[in-house]
């Protein structure tokens, strides 16, 4: 393991973490990567580098979010780091299991991920339950030797059909209210009745996936947190995940520059009123990357909470504007399909995918009012009902 | 003091907690309605020197050798955002923020011992007048002769009520040069021209033939303002970052009693989804307020930050009171409601130093030359 810990200084964290990477990461890479990544994330996981926030005796180091963040970013400066992927594991998983796992669960899960061993994807939403996600009707049934027989459709799940666990919230009382009757599963994806089959997005790539599940059965040992309490389980990912796709804590280089180097490769610099779009884009990048540093030092080893929304709106909004940027300042590449264009159309084409993925733009509105700003909560006339008298569609 | 933005220390956490206390009872609000309908503050003088010699306001960032505490700029981004929840205004902006930093980065021993020990204590008060026909501090006409000052100066905040006036002009040589002039003195005429935000009074000087006292080497005013520009855009955009919070606070308060329907009006999506925007923009107002205080004076850090501060912060504020209105509904257009009052001082702190293009030319200039 590196010799970072807590008490460690920032400056000295991002110069041991740059040192030893250097040290340690082998020739050849990246150009070779294919071939050498394998060793390369059982290296990295077993120096804690993978996992800095996760606690020491989990393979971690026990550091605060922004000693992380500096981590990641000397990873990011090789290319070294693990890819998005990995982000649903590593980021979403992890914390989840640490929180809420039996001793078990910890010695079996966490360091295959930490090590990249064993890649993981998210099996939440459904085609009934979207923005309502305590809405999900995928049924969990104990048998009478314990274990569960889970029936059900997913939707949404990234990397799914390349996964091979996935973080499942299923029904498992239907006669208590909706967040009252939801387990947390550890699902392995292999098993028999686990069907992935991915979704071409508007972008053409086949990210995400339909998950069809006909009588899984599954241990009870798979099962996370106790029985009827899986939406709490659920919270700890959900906030993990807000705060995760918010960016990197750093004052620097990043979309803005990108967009106005273009700009002023194709001559949309010259326009006055094009140019001051991208600055102001810039100057909204800009406070971000600044609001990312405070919730990191803010933050330290907590868990994020709900100023997580605050950030993921900004950043999906940052993303939404710099793509559409990107089309207006070479709109001819683009109907024309020219080939330094192509970047540029995919962009377009994502542009919403960030506004709607890890919760809508409306919901995180609806938690900034109700949990930071303490507005009354948004009425669903069927709340206090048993789940199985609830209307669905 | 820590080297890492937002890692507040102690003494920080304590000035921030106190100036809290302190300008809850100010009644910033009242007294801004009062000056509203007299047209003048007249107990802003008192009260700014009960304020000095209770907490040491006035010379909380100026330097030791005069009398100050030596603070930096968290400090003062610590005030700014106080002053602006609390919509405190008087000779704070004026005289710490832009003239005492003028004298100070003048590098003039001499003045800042004969000006700044008074200034600390809080019995003399000061104001800049460079800005002559745009709140953009554009090349002054006003002319240095035989060490006599003639011009004329407007938009000068701080005025009627400061004593010293720092003042630029160019002289015989056609160097552009600040100047220390006494108010009271023979052939200076300020003219009240009370602006849009009453919190804080505003005048044109006339000088004719004025006494002026050089400050600093001569033809270093750019320098010197670069300085203080930064300092203030800064101060100004805390300031804006504490207006958007209030707004926040104000308006959800309002969201969260407000019956109509039979419910508060804050259920309904329309209302909280404004106001969660409202949250968004406030947030990184005052991240983008509190980095850009925490960088080195002068450095190129300092000046991105203070350029992208002023202008999210300059929005940020604007718009927060414009919803804070939008959301009072009928009440909020009333003269009566204070919602007007924050959003004269939003519309003040954005226009104080100039048309924002400035700072988006300035930070085009760098965009996209540099390498990822």
């Amino acid at each position: 393991m590196i010799d970072i810990d807590p008490s460690t200084s920032l400056a000295e964290v991002a110069a041991r973490a740059r040192a030893w990477i250097e040290e340690n990461l082998p020739s050849g890479w990246p150009v070779d990567r294919a071939r050498l990544e394998a060793d390369w994330y059982v290296l990295l996981g077993d120096s804690g580098l993978a996992t800095p926030t996760w606690p020491r005796e989990h393979g971690g180091l026990g550091v605060a979010a922004d000693a992380a963040a500096l981590i990641a970013d000397e990873l990011a400066r090789h290319d070294a780091g693990r890819p998005m992927t990995d982000f649903p594991g590593v980021a979403l998983g992890g914390p989840t299991i640490i929180a809420w796992g039996t001793d078990e669960q910890k010695e079996r899960f966490l360091r295959p991920l930490a090590t990249a061993r064993e890649r993981w994807c998210q099996l939440f939403s459904e085609p009934g339950a979207g923005s309502d996600l305590a809405s999900l009707s995928t049924r969990a049934v104990q048998q009478e030797d314990g274990s569960w027989r889970i029936s059900g459709q997913k939707v949404w799940s990234s990397f799914a059909h390349i996964s091979d666990f996935g973080l499942l919230m299923a029904r498992t009382n239907q006669d208590v209210p909706k967040h009252r009757g939801i387990t947390y599963f550890l699902l392995d994806m292999r098993l028999p009745g686990v069907d992935a089959r991915p979704l071409k997005q508007l972008n053409g790539a086949a990210e995400f996936n339909e998950v069809f599940l006909d009588d899984v059965v599954v241990p009870d040992s798979a099962r996370l947190g106790p029985v009827d309490e899986g939406w709490r389980v659920g919270i700890t990912t959900l906030m993990a995940e807000r705060s995760g796709l918010s960016g990197r804590p750093g004052v620097g280089p990043a979309l803005t520059d990108a967009l106005a180097r273009r700009a002023r490769e194709v001559g949309a610099w010259d326009d006055a009123a094009q140019r001051d779009r991208l600055v102001e884009a810039h100057v909204a990048e800009k406070v971000l990357q600044m609001t990312t540093i405070r919730a990191f030092v803010e933050l330290g080893t907590r868990e994020p909470g709900a100023e997580g929304s605050i950030r993921k709106i900004a950043h999906s909004d940052l993303e939404e504007r710099v793509a559409r940027l990107g089309a207006e300042i070479d709109p001819f590449g683009l109907v024309a399909g020219t080939a330094d264009a192509a970047e540029a159309t995919h962009e377009f084409l994502s542009a919403k995918i960030l506004s709607i993925a890890g919760g809508t733009s409306e919901i995180q509105r609806n938690i900034i009012g109700e949990r930071v700003l303490g507005l009354p909560r948004e009425t669903d006339p069927h709340v206090d009902k048993p789940f199985r008298e609830r209307p669905r569609g | 003091m820590s080297t890492t933005p937002f890692d507040w220390s102690d003494d920080q956490q304590e000035i921030r907690s106190l100036l809290r206390k302190k300008f809850a009872t100010s009644s910033g609000t009242e007294i801004a309605r009062a000056a509203l309908e007299a047209g003048e503050d007249t107990g802003a003088a008192a009260r700014w020197l009960e304020l000095s010699a209770e907490i040491g306001l006035a010379g909380l960032t100026l330097p030791e050798s005069v009398g100050g505490m030596g603070t930096g700029r968290v400090e003062l981004a610590i005030v700014g955002e106080e002053m602006g929840r609390a919509l405190v205004g008087g000779p704070y902006l004026s005289t710490v923020v832009l003239a005492a930093e003028a004298i100070v980065r003048s590098g003039d021993e001499d003045a800042a011992q004969a000006v700044l020990p008074s200034v600390a204590e809080g019995t003399t008060t000061l104001a800049l007048a460079v800005a002559e026909t745009s709140a953009a501090w554009t090349e002054p006409t006003t002319r240095h002769t035989d060490g006599r000052l003639t011009g004329r100066k407007q938009g000068v905040v701080g005025l009627p009520g400061a004593d010293v006036l720092v003042v630029s002009a160019v002289d015989a040589d056609g160097h552009t040069s600040l100047y220390l002039v006494d108010t009271a003195a023979e052939g200076v005429a300020v003219t009240p021209t009370p602006g849009i935000d009453p919190t804080r009074p505003v005048a044109t000087v006339d000088l004719d033939g004025a006494v002026a006292r050089p400050l600093g080497r001569p033809g270093r005013a750019h320098e010197v303002l670069a300085f203080v520009r930064e300092n203030a855009a800064i101060f100004l955009a805390a300031e804006q970052a504490g207006g958007s919070r209030t707004c926040v606070t104000v308006t959800a308060e309002y969201a969260r009693t407000r019956i109509q329907f039979g419910q508060p009006i804050g259920t309904f999506q329309g209302v909280k989804h404004r106001l969660a925007d409202m949250e968004v923009r406030t947030a990184q107002a005052h991240s983008a307020a509190v980095w850009a205080a925490w960088q080195t004076p002068g450095s190129p850090e300092a000046a991105l930050g203070a350029d992208v501060a002023r202008s999210w912060n300059s929005r940020a504020y604007l718009q927060n009171a414009f919803d804070t209105i939008q959301l009072h509904g009928g009440i909020g257009i009333t003269w009566e409601h204070d919602a007007h009052l924050y959003l004269r001082r939003a519309q003040a702190d954005a226009a104080l130093l100039g048309p924002l293009s400035a700072e988006h030319q300035r930070l085009a200039a760098n965009l996209g030359t540099e390498s990822a």
